[in-house]
């Protein structure tokens, strides 16, 4: 039965009516109940399930909304990572803060404001490149970070890595795994709330514009540089977020965790999710995560079966699984006619 | 309205439900029944270091003919091997998943100080009995929390000390360059080099480092040639070690090559050519084709999985990796727990198994490893050119 | 003398860096796709060849031939059962999918290969070599050079001096007018991809006794050679040729003079550099949209 639209907020509103409102807290609350029901290293999976959806938002900004291309995403989220790791142990100095509350929501914004000073960086030449030229710059982008990262052992640690002490709340630190999936999960639940608002507000239709015609947006008014950075910059900042989190679920950093591989993972989660839609991203990197950690032991056929299910995907529906989704909701409503 | 929100319970539900049944079974001594111990590993199956997974390979095949013997103390083992593409974050899930999950009693072997570096931690909060993860060594050295970690592999960067050494020493080189991998294994053997000729009162004619990823190696060959080498030690994987020696052998003159006992895999001969003639290499354990026992073991081994054949000498050093646990097993008897187990491993003093010669451990002693020898590669055939050569208990 | 050695080995290196990204480079140019998954075909080329030599003791003319043949009919039927139906796809959309075709090919060749490194049986040798003006350079790498060359030569002639050629290139910058014309279109784009796949099988084959044989050994190749692409013009075939000897050079002597460490760093840094200036690439044709 649809609703009866009366005024444009309604028409704007992502959750629309009773029956939405109660799914999403119903949502939210099974959310919250799962890390009591599942296995510690279930959860721990659960936990990069989160960080990833995190960066798929966040990509999705460029990529699905801008329509800009990024192959060089991980090196944001190891830029995050590292700057996030170092402003820890720096506030390890400083046992006031160590005790008042941890450093952690400082550190997460660190991660996230050193990684958007990168993404504004690497926008300024977006504003001339297009496609595979924008793709080739974006792809130097990340692996010079892992090169520098790799040759430069005071950010990276050194030769075994950087290690991280836990994030600390007052005198309770969140060593478990189930503390840090609140962590995790209760930053992406606020990034995914500010994704779905940008995504309506006038940057994100300014994004849209940009992607679908750049020069009839610069007719309309929309400053072309401003948005391209400006977009850059937003996926970076989710990156770099991202970035911080992960350092927190692993508790250790190693240079070869954010390669070209992981680039493009990221790139195929929004793709086969659903390009500019924020619920396809999540499922995007909620199924693909799932996919490279949550299969048993035949895990070395992963490459085949990760490889396989992306052009499956994109092969039957370019819309993404967001949007075999909707068709199906669609299709659902008007049965039987 | 209503049918909405109840279908969102039901799926809710059934999420829950599903949740449930993947609960892990519970054990007495984790991973020790009446019948069977539980032996886990994380490897590299697929991706870039995808020939290493060749040591889990190996050691499920020996594994399995020790079963097929009676096992040990009337218990089978059983081997899980879980993929983790060489990555850090893969590798801390298998491992969890192999403790929480499948309740191994001991992780054997591991590829990667990346890796290890990762999962120490957990693994020694949960008091995981770990055979000889195949990485550098460092990170052992004053670690308090090693007692349930045996380790029976050489060490990279006294094996560089002892390359160095001969090569100043006994072959009379000034010269000294290092061609060393960026990364932890090839910076264990540049601070190898550079401390030896520290010691001998040198410095290193050059030190190159070349990137996994590098297709080519001519370059940084060219710098050893510019620097004018008469030795370069080698820290490479078995393609770039081979790039090297056919680069490094038209420098005239051609400088001795010295390289890491990971080189010293027989398929060095095929893929180097006549390059590798005269090539320096350590090795830990005798060769295929110079003892008896070692031969039996590679055609058990082979026998059980004849995909081995090409990646031989890594599934026999997977084996050289489980011997111990085997040794260990044995002498604790039919009632084992970690404790006794512990107990067990520390008693094996001087002990000589199918491949590994005298190996040593002992209360406070982790480091059951501590010498190699040296043979000359000539059209693939090694000639020993030294006794065992010690180098110092660390941990 | 340390200088001219560097600029030959990089000459011959980017030569091979050249050849990949032509592959790249056609396949844009005629069906506007980039295929990531050119290098990942260049590899199982190789395997092929490998496998037909060591296992089945053909020659190695005949399992060249063979691999050229078989890379010519897996680049064209990829493109009939892949590439058309996500033919609407976007730039991004082609660039994951083939991205997942890599990732394929990769896992199938661990998993049917092995992962071991393997030595490929080369007619030319790396230990015999030629003093020519007190520089040495071995036979391999003077014959991948030529070959390398000869390759592009012959596409040369092939785009530029036959009727298929000028079909391709009617159909590259307008397929709807060229199908309106009687151009066989889909005809073209599958020779095509044939065509860019039988050059990655070239260009597999002659770095097979450099890099040696092994599922990621294309991996940095494709890397340069994409690279390579876009640095001359992605629709510019000479383009692509300069682009990718330069990248060669300017590397070498990088790793050569100042460090081995950033070597691919600085090859990117410049490509910026010079998108910076000329976003359409050295040779490429700016791009003028039609509002």
């Amino acid at each position: 039965m649809a609703q009866r639209i009366e005024a444009y907020e309604q028409e704007m509103a992502h959750v629309r009516g009773s029956a939405a409102w109660a799914g999403v807290v119903l949502l939210a609350g099974s959310l919250s109940l799962l890390p009591w029901l599942l296995p510690g290293y279930q959860v721990y999976v659960l936990n990069f399930v989160g960080v990833n959806i995190i960066i798929a938002m966040g990509l999705n900004f460029l990529v699905g909304y801008t329509g800009q291309i990024s192959l060089g995403h991980a090196g944001f989220v190891a830029v995050g990572a590292y700057a996030a790791a170092h402003f820890v142990h720096a506030a390890q100095a400083w046992p006031l803060i160590v005790r008042l509350g941890g450093p952690f929501v400082w550190a997460l914004l660190a991660g996230g404001a050193a990684a958007a000073l990168c993404g504004l960086l690497v926008g300024i030449p977006a504003i001339r490149l297009e496609g595979p030229y924008l793709v080739i710059v974006t792809l130097g982008f990340g692996l010079a970070v892992q090169q520098v990262l790799i040759n430069w052992p005071a950010v990276s640690g050194g030769r075994i890595g950087l290690f991280l002490p836990a994030p600390r709340i007052g005198p309770f630190a969140l060593e478990s795994d189930r503390s840090l999936y609140y962590l995790v999960w209760s930053t992406g639940a606020l990034l995914a709330w500010i994704a779905f608002n940008l995504s309506r507000s006038h940057v994100g239709r300014a994004f849209i514009a940009v992607r679908d015609s750049d020069i009839a947006a610069s007719v309309m008014g929309v400053n072309l540089r401003r948005i391209k950075t400006l977009a850059f910059a937003v996926s970076a900042f989710y990156a770099g977020v991202a970035g911080a989190l992960l350092a927190y679920v692993m508790q250790y950093l190693e240079p070869t965790m954010f390669g070209l591989y992981e680039s493009i993972y990221y790139l195929s989660m929004i793709v086969v999710g659903g390009l500019g839609t924020v619920p396809g991203a999540i499922f995007g990197a909620a199924l693909l995560t799932w996919l490279q950690y949550g299969l048993p032991q035949a895990r070395q056929y992963l490459p085949v079966v990760y490889g396989a299910v992306v052009m499956l995907v994109m092969a039957l529906e370019p819309m993404g699984l967001y949007g075999r989704w909707l068709k199906v909701k669609r299709w659902l409503k008007s049965w039987p006619l | 309205m209503r049918r909405e929100v109840r279908n969102r319970v039901v799926w809710l539900l059934a999420v829950a439900l599903a949740a449930f049944a993947a609960a892990p079974a519970a054990a007495q001594e984790r991973g020790i029944t009446p019948s069977e111990i539980v032996l886990g590993t994380s490897a590299p199956l697929s991706g870039p270091a995808a020939a290493w997974g060749a040591t889990a390979r190996g050691i499920a095949a020996y594994l399995e003919y020790i079963n097929e013997q009676g096992g040990i103390h009337g218990r089978t083992l059983r081997f899980i091997i879980l993929d983790d593409a060489y990555q850090p974050p893969r590798a801390v899930q298998n491992v969890r998943q192999l403790v929480e999950r499948e309740g191994v009693f001991a992780l054997v072997g591991m590829i990667g100080s990346a890796n290890a570096a990762a999962t120490a931690d957990y693994i020694f909060r949960n008091e995981v009995v770990w055979m000889t993860p195949a990485v550098e060594q460092e990170q052992w050295i004053g670690n308090p929390n090693i007692e349930y970690l045996f380790v029976t592999y050489p060490n990279y960067y006294h094996e560089a000390r002892i390359l160095t050494r001969y090569a100043v020493e006994t072959l009379g080189k000034r010269r000294i360059a290092v061609l060393y991998q960026n990364d932890q294994y090839g910076d264990s053997g540049r601070r190898g080099v550079l401390d030896e000729l520290a010691a001998l009162g040198l410095t290193p004619a050059a030190m190159v480092s070349y990137e996994l990823t590098d297709a080519d190696l001519t370059v940084h060959v060219l710098r050893l040639g510019q620097a004018q080498a008469d030795a370069v030690i080698l820290y490479a994987t078995p393609a770039h070690g081979a790039m090297a020696a056919r680069a490094l052998a038209q420098l005239n003159p051609r400088p001795q090559i010295l390289s890491s006992f990971t080189l010293a895999d027989p398929v060095m001969a095929v893929l180097a050519g006549e390059a590798w003639n005269g090539v320096i290499v350590p090795a830990y354990f005798p060769y295929p084709g110079t003892d008896e026992k070692v031969d039996q073991v590679l055609q058990i081994i082979l026998e059980r999985n004849p995909d081995l054949a090409s990646m031989a000498f890594n599934a026999l050093a997977g084996v050289s990796f489980v011997e111990p646990l085997l040794e260990g097993l044995r002498r604790a008897g039919p009632d084992v727990t970690k404790e006794s187990f512990r107990d067990a491993m520390e008693t094996i003093q001087d002990w000589d198994g199918e491949l590994l010669r005298g190996i040593s451990f002992g209360p406070g002693r982790r480091q059951g490893l501590n010498r190699i020898f040296l043979s000359q590669m000539m059209d693939g055939v090694p000639h020993r050119l030294t006794d065992w050569i010690e180098y110092p208990v660390e941990y | 003398m340390f200088f001219w050695q560097l600029v030959v080995s990089g000459l011959s290196i980017g030569s091979l860096y050249a050849l990949v990204g032509l592959g790249v480079v056609l396949l844009y140019r005629t069906s506007r796709v980039l295929n990531f998954a050119h290098g990942d075909l260049s590899m199982v080329s190789a395997m092929t060849a490998y496998t037909l030599i060591t296992g089945a003791g053909v020659t190695f003319a005949g399992a060249a031939a063979l691999t050229l043949l078989a890379a010519f009919a897996v680049g064209a039927l990829f493109y009939f059962l892949v590439l058309r139906p996500v033919k609407d796809a976007t730039l991004l959309g082609q660039i994951v999918t083939t991205a997942g075709f890599a990732l394929v090919l990769g896992g199938l060749a661990v998993i049917v290969w092995g992962a071991d490194t393997k030595a490929m049986p080369f007619p030319l040798s790396r230990f015999v070599w030629y003093d020519v003006a007190g520089l040495r350079i071995d036979q391999l790498t003077l014959g991948s050079f030529v070959v390398a060359c000869a390759a592009m030569f012959l596409l040369y002639l092939l785009v530029q001096r036959t009727k298929f050629g000028l079909a391709m290139r009617a159909v590259s910058q307008n397929d709807a007018a060229a199908k309106v014309l009687g151009i066989p279109v889909r005809r073209v784009l599958a020779v095509t991809w044939g065509a860019s796949a039988a050059l990655g099988a070239v260009g597999g084959l002659l770095l097979a006794p450099v890099t040696f044989v092994s599922p990621a050994m294309m991996f940095e190749p494709f890397l340069k050679g994409f690279a390579a692409a876009v640095l001359g013009g992605l629709d510019s075939l000479p383009g692509v040729v300069i682009g990718g000897l330069a990248l060669g050079v300017l590397e070498n002597l990088f790793a050569g003079y100042v460090s081995t460490a950033f070597k691919s760093t600085v090859a990117f840094v410049a490509i910026l550099a010079v998108l910076l200036v000329r976003p359409e690439g050295l040779l490429g044709r700016k791009v003028v949209r039609r509002v």
